[in-house]
């Protein structure tokens, strides 16, 4: 609520906190400093007052681009009550939410389940080849998902090994190295060598879901994949439906656009039924041996409904999670409070899951940070 | 050129712009009260933006202005402290060692002559603090360093000491005046953000590009100066591998005004691209489009 206030430095504190509802960080260090700094200048022009502020409050280009809309709301409203006399704040417009992208999906996740439940949980046995429209997908929010995604692949990559290598920058000194290194010069220690902690080197392989029951998170999904391979080199990409694709070169793309494209002439199995356990099937069998070792992970991002054989995935699931180092099910449906993994298909996975998880948009991939 | 006052407390914002027009940059106001309240309130300034909108240039310009030093350290990936900081001349305290080996002299003596400053290796944060004076200290492209040396650089920043365990802790005989640049290539750390004033400089208007070619390449034509102007800005609206900045429009400008040409035409366009683009799928991309591109622009060719 913004209050009609009189002094200079009171609605400076007020103009602080009405950007803090809009995520600005403007802490007391910021206050002080735009109080020290008025001090020492002349802040009769409008211009640059609204500099001065702009300046010492932005901290990226974010904040710069919506300061000067806020900044004239404020004082607008704040005239307002200057010409009404009034002491009452009047309602502040909401500027709308940057994610209205994934508004439809969280209407359905929070509000209205019944209507869209039905098309989310239903799944057809037959292959649709149809066609879908991925140019409505804005990439916008690749930038956030890549960020998020690195300092999850940095979780994943980071564990160190107990045995060291060579380095080249000044680290532990080797003594080993080095005394062998300067024998031939007589035993004088001239060049000193290094030695660093050797890194683990994670191997990702990420199993998406691509069917008919899964079309909701599409939009989602496509970011997910192509920000967590642009971030990720160590990083292998199939999609399946009713059968298995892998499109790791097609994610390799320098803009989200081109790879949207690539995929859209490419994809045969979008909206189609779901065999996951053929698909696996075939994934283990053709891929499994060389793609697979004790230092991969896998991610099945799927909502585990199955219209084909069970056994099948079982034993599918058995094969990948004896051979792999850890294997991740990522459930866009899992987010829903009244979620149980009861599906057919993710019963019968579950036993063989290291992690399950709910990924359904910006927040929860935040949030998987934690589980892993 | 009068020089201005160090006491940072005495400074005005007029003074700023009038400094830094001297020093021939061409800019708007939120650069010259960025510099200002830097200056002021002796804080680090982050600046980002495109490649080649003249950064690092305004580091320069400081330090031309301050009268003082640049002291410039570049940031890449796996940038150290031991880079940034100080080291140890290793070869030379062991051949030290071997040359005193026969004098009478006790270890702590031999330890004590090893670790003074002769054998200190100055890098440039320690040479920042050390200085004689107040330097201007220019943290080049930050976001290429890895994020370790992000928070170890915030440590330096905050307290402006630095401790060399054989020696003590040295503290700054003067605080520098610090300036960060980043390409955006990587998110810098929330923490950082906030020791920082943050500027964001982008690509200039076409009127202000005009303003500065004219300033920095006296001898050209004019109507050669428009037209190019001009064609950058179309240039730029153009989806290519790397966009141009104000630094090759500069180049560019240096180049046609040293061959004396007074107006664009399309040979010479063709002739000249390498020095504005620099991938080849980008020069095959205008070069397809360059007939668009000067009709955009109103460069009639001749033939």
């Amino acid at each position: 609520m913004i209050i009609r206030l009189t002094s200079l430095s009171q609605n400076i504190v007020q103009f602080s906190r009405y950007l803090r509802q809009y995520g600005f960080t403007v802490g007391i260090e910021e206050e002080t400093l735009i109080l020290k700094s008025l001090q020492q200048f002349d802040y009769t022009s409008q211009e640059s007052f609204f500099l001065l502020l702009k300046m010492i409050i932005c901290r990226s280009k974010a904040n710069l681009d919506e300061f000067d809309n806020l900044f004239r709301q404020y004082w607008k409203q704040l005239d307002k009550l200057v010409d009404t006399k009034s002491k009452e704040g009047s309602k502040k417009k909401k500027s709308p939410t940057p994610e209205a992208q994934f508004a439809s999906l969280n209407t359905w996740l929070k509000g209205n389940p019944k209507k869209e439940t039905e098309e989310t949980a239903s799944y057809s046995i037959q292959a649709s080849l149809s066609q879908k429209d991925f140019s409505a997908i804005p990439d916008n929010e690749v930038a956030e998902l890549m960020k998020a995604i690195r300092s999850l692949s940095r979780r994943l990559a980071a564990k160190a090994n107990r045995r060291y290598e060579l380095s080249n920058k000044i680290d532990l000194p080797d003594l080993r190295q080095t005394l062998r290194k300067n024998l031939r010069r007589g035993g004088e220690l001239i060049d000193i060598m290094h030695r660093r902690p050797k890194r683990n080197r994670v191997k990702l392989l990420m199993l998406c879901d691509v069917s008919k029951s899964m079309e909701l998170y599409s939009s989602f999904l496509l970011q997910f994949l192509y920000a967590f391979q642009q971030v990720y080199a160590r990083m292998e990409t199939f999609i399946f439906s009713t059968s298995l694709q892998r499109i790791t070169p097609l994610l390799k793309q320098k803009y989200f656009q081109e790879a949207l494209d690539l995929l859209s002439t490419q994809n045969e199995g979008w909206n189609s039924g779901t065999r996951i356990g053929e698909s696996l099937h075939t994934f283990i069998t053709s891929y499994g041996n060389k793609l697979i070792d004790s230092k991969t992970i896998v991610i099945i991002l799927s909502d585990g409904w199955d219209t084909g054989h069970i056994d099948l995935l079982k034993e599918s699931m058995h094969r990948i999670h004896a051979r792999a180092k850890k294997v991740i099910w990522l459930n866009p449906l899992a987010g829903y409070a009244a979620y149980k993994p009861e599906v057919a298909g993710m019963k019968a996975a579950m036993p063989y899951v290291d992690v399950f998880a709910p990924v359904y948009n910006l927040e929860s991939l935040r949030k998987l940070a934690k589980w892993i | 050129m009068q020089p201005v006052t160090f006491m940072s407390n005495t400074i005005q914002l007029t003074e700023v712009q009038s400094m830094l027009q001297q020093q021939g940059y061409i800019t708007d106001r939120s650069v010259a009260m960025s510099v200002f309240l830097s200056l002021q309130l002796n804080k680090p300034l982050l600046i980002e933006g495109p490649a080649g909108v003249g950064k690092t240039e305004i580091a320069k310009v400081m330090a031309n202005a301050l009268q003082t030093d640049l002291i410039r350290l570049q940031c890449y990936e796996g940038l150290d402290a031991t880079h940034a900081l100080y080291e140890w001349n290793y070869q030379r305290q062991l051949l030290h060692l071997k040359m005193t080996e026969h004098d009478t002299h006790t270890i702590d003596e031999k330890e004590r002559t090893i670790f003074s400053e002769p054998f200190l290796m100055k890098r440039p944060l320690l040479q920042a603090i050390t200085h004689t004076q107040k330097p201007v200290l220019l943290i080049d492209e930050v976001d290429r360093s890895d994020e370790e040396f992000e928070s170890f650089l915030l440590e330096v920043l905050s307290d402006w000491q630095i401790t060399i365990p054989e020696i003590g802790t040295i503290k700054a005989t003067y605080i520098p005046q610090v300036i960060l640049t980043g390409n955006r290539t990587r998110e810098l750390s929330e923490a950082l953000r906030r020791r920082c004033l943050y500027l964001y400089i982008d690509y200039p208007d076409f009127d202000k590009e005009w303003l500065i070619v004219k300033n920095k390449v006296p001898a050209i034509d004019a109507r050669l100066s428009e037209q190019i102007t001009r064609f950058m800005q179309e240039l730029r609206k153009m989806k290519l591998e790397k966009t141009p900045g104000l630094a090759e429009t500069l180049d560019w400008a240096m180049a046609l005004s040293a061959l004396h040409i007074d107006h664009l035409d399309k040979t010479i366009i063709e002739q000249t691209l390498g020095v504005v683009l620099k991938e080849w799928q980008d020069t095959r991309q205008v070069q397809v489009s360059l007939d668009e591109l000067m009709e955009k622009t109103g460069i009639v060719s001749k033939v």
